[in-house]
């Protein structure tokens, strides 16, 4: 699977390879999520500095449940995209993303390179639309799931806490993933 | 007259076999290859040697043209991209070759047009009404004496008709027999003969009897599980040995 590649460029020249997580990435990954900072860990769902769990991820990967993207910049990663599906009933045809972007590659398009990827994907994978959840105040993630085709739907007030307990406002996106198909 | 219409290959040797003893059956005088004969699966070569035998027109189609024009690919995602450059590596000189001759589009006995996209890109979609009114004012503009074209990539079966009056819609075909009206212009998707995408896994092709102006759209099942465990042998991603099961 690591053969399943694609290079990119970002805004300052670096060159990032794009691919699927395999089971032999769990190292890097484990050492990803310990350089992210606290506050950026808050958007994760997992305890992701519990090394047994991202060990647990990597050792059960199934695609056809979770696809992981990961950014790669000379081997260590940089940015992690998932694309979480539902096999059965009536959100079958429907895609939840996720991206975690490491804080030295943010404002540089990698975002918006990595969901263009999912959302390309997501129309190989016979998914119809692709749900984001995005905090409100997240001025830089709002903009790149616009860049690859996200629109705002809906503002869910105080649905989330922030670290010191705050209720903080939620928005939700949607991508139309047939709009891959207006060329 | 009988014509064979097939299109989106990719590769699927096994589909491919099916279809052409479908095709043998029928009694067909010529068979039209709309374009995507590599792609994805484990026998691109074979495939390519099967239609220079088989096929008496072929078109080019966006992963042909991608064999060949490396600035084409970047626009695929990693799948498509991986298993484009592996591809490549399997192909013979001749069959390389005998890739970049296709024609973009073809013209029909004066008749028909036969495209893998649109007219203008083969990679472009015909999956909405703006899409195939696009494609018919194409035609009005461009071949004013030609009513229907032939056209693939989508990888699903489709008829869309335009009447007299400007009405465009889509038809249902699946494995219906259609009489055209002479009146109206039609756009015709014959599905994929190696990726089909509409949640069924059976290889998808169409005889079109020009004389009686008649459309028969066929799902022929093949050997499934030969295809899929090539493509696990030769380390193309699993992915797109599950995904022909499931039809998408």
């Amino acid at each position: 699977m690591k053969d399943v590649a694609k290079e990119g460029k970002l805004k300052n020249g670096t060159k990032v390879t794009l691919r699927p997580m395999v089971k032999e990435d769990a190292d890097a990954l484990v050492n990803f999520f310990k350089s992210l900072p606290d506050e950026l860990l808050l958007f994760v769902r997992h305890n992701v500095r519990d090394e047994s769990i991202v060990r647990s991820w990597a050792a059960n990967l199934d695609y056809q449940r979770v696809f992981p993207l990961l950014a790669l910049v000379e081997n260590k990663i940089v940015a992690d995209v998932t694309l979480h599906r539902v096999p059965f009933g009536w959100k079958r045809h429907l895609g939840k993303v996720r991206i975690v972007v490491s804080p030295e590659y943010q404002k540089l398009g990698l975002a918006t390179l990595m969901l263009n990827e999912i959302v390309d994907l997501a129309s190989e994978f016979g998914l119809e639309k692709l749900w984001a959840e995005v905090p409100l105040d997240s001025r830089g993630a709002i903009s790149a799931f616009k860049n690859a085709g996200f629109s705002c739907k809906a503002v869910i007030e105080d649905l989330i806490k922030d670290k010191e307990g705050r209720n903080a406002d939620i928005l939700i996106m949607i991508c139309d993933v047939s709009a891959h198909y207006d060329r | 007259m009988k014509i064979a219409i097939i299109s989106d290959i990719h590769s699927n040797l096994e589909a491919l076999h099916a279809v052409l003893r479908k095709i043998e059956k029928e009694k067909v005088e010529a068979v039209v290859n709309l374009g995507d004969i590599v792609g994805y699966n484990a026998s691109p070569d074979e495939c390519i040697t099967e239609i220079r035998r088989c096929a008496t027109i072929s078109v080019s189609g966006n992963h042909d043209a991608a064999v060949y024009d490396l600035a084409s690919r970047e626009s695929f995602n990693v799948f498509a991209n991986m298993a484009i450059r592996w591809t490549q590596s399997k192909l013979s000189e001749q069959n390389a070759e005998y890739l970049k001759n296709l024609p973009f589009f073809t013209i029909l006995w004066d008749r028909f047009i036969a495209c893998h996209g649109t007219l203008k890109s083969n990679d472009s979609y015909i999956v909405k009404p703006f899409q195939a009114r696009r494609m018919f004012n194409a035609m009005r503009r461009d071949y004013k004496s030609i009513r229907i074209c032939f056209f693939g990539h989508t990888h699903r079966q489709a008829v869309w008709v335009r009447d007299v009056r400007g009405k465009v819609q889509q038809l249902n075909p699946h494995e219906t027999t259609l009489i055209l009206d002479p009146e109206k212009m039609y756009l015709i998707n014959p599905g994929s003969v190696g990726q089909p995408r509409q949640n069924d896994w059976r290889a998808s092709f169409i005889i079109f009897e020009p004389d009686e102006t008649k459309i028969t759209f066929h799902l022929v099942p093949y050997d499934l599980y030969k295809a899929q465990q090539k493509i696990l042998k030769s380390g193309l991603p699993s992915f797109l040995a599950e995904r022909l099961a499931e039809g998408v």
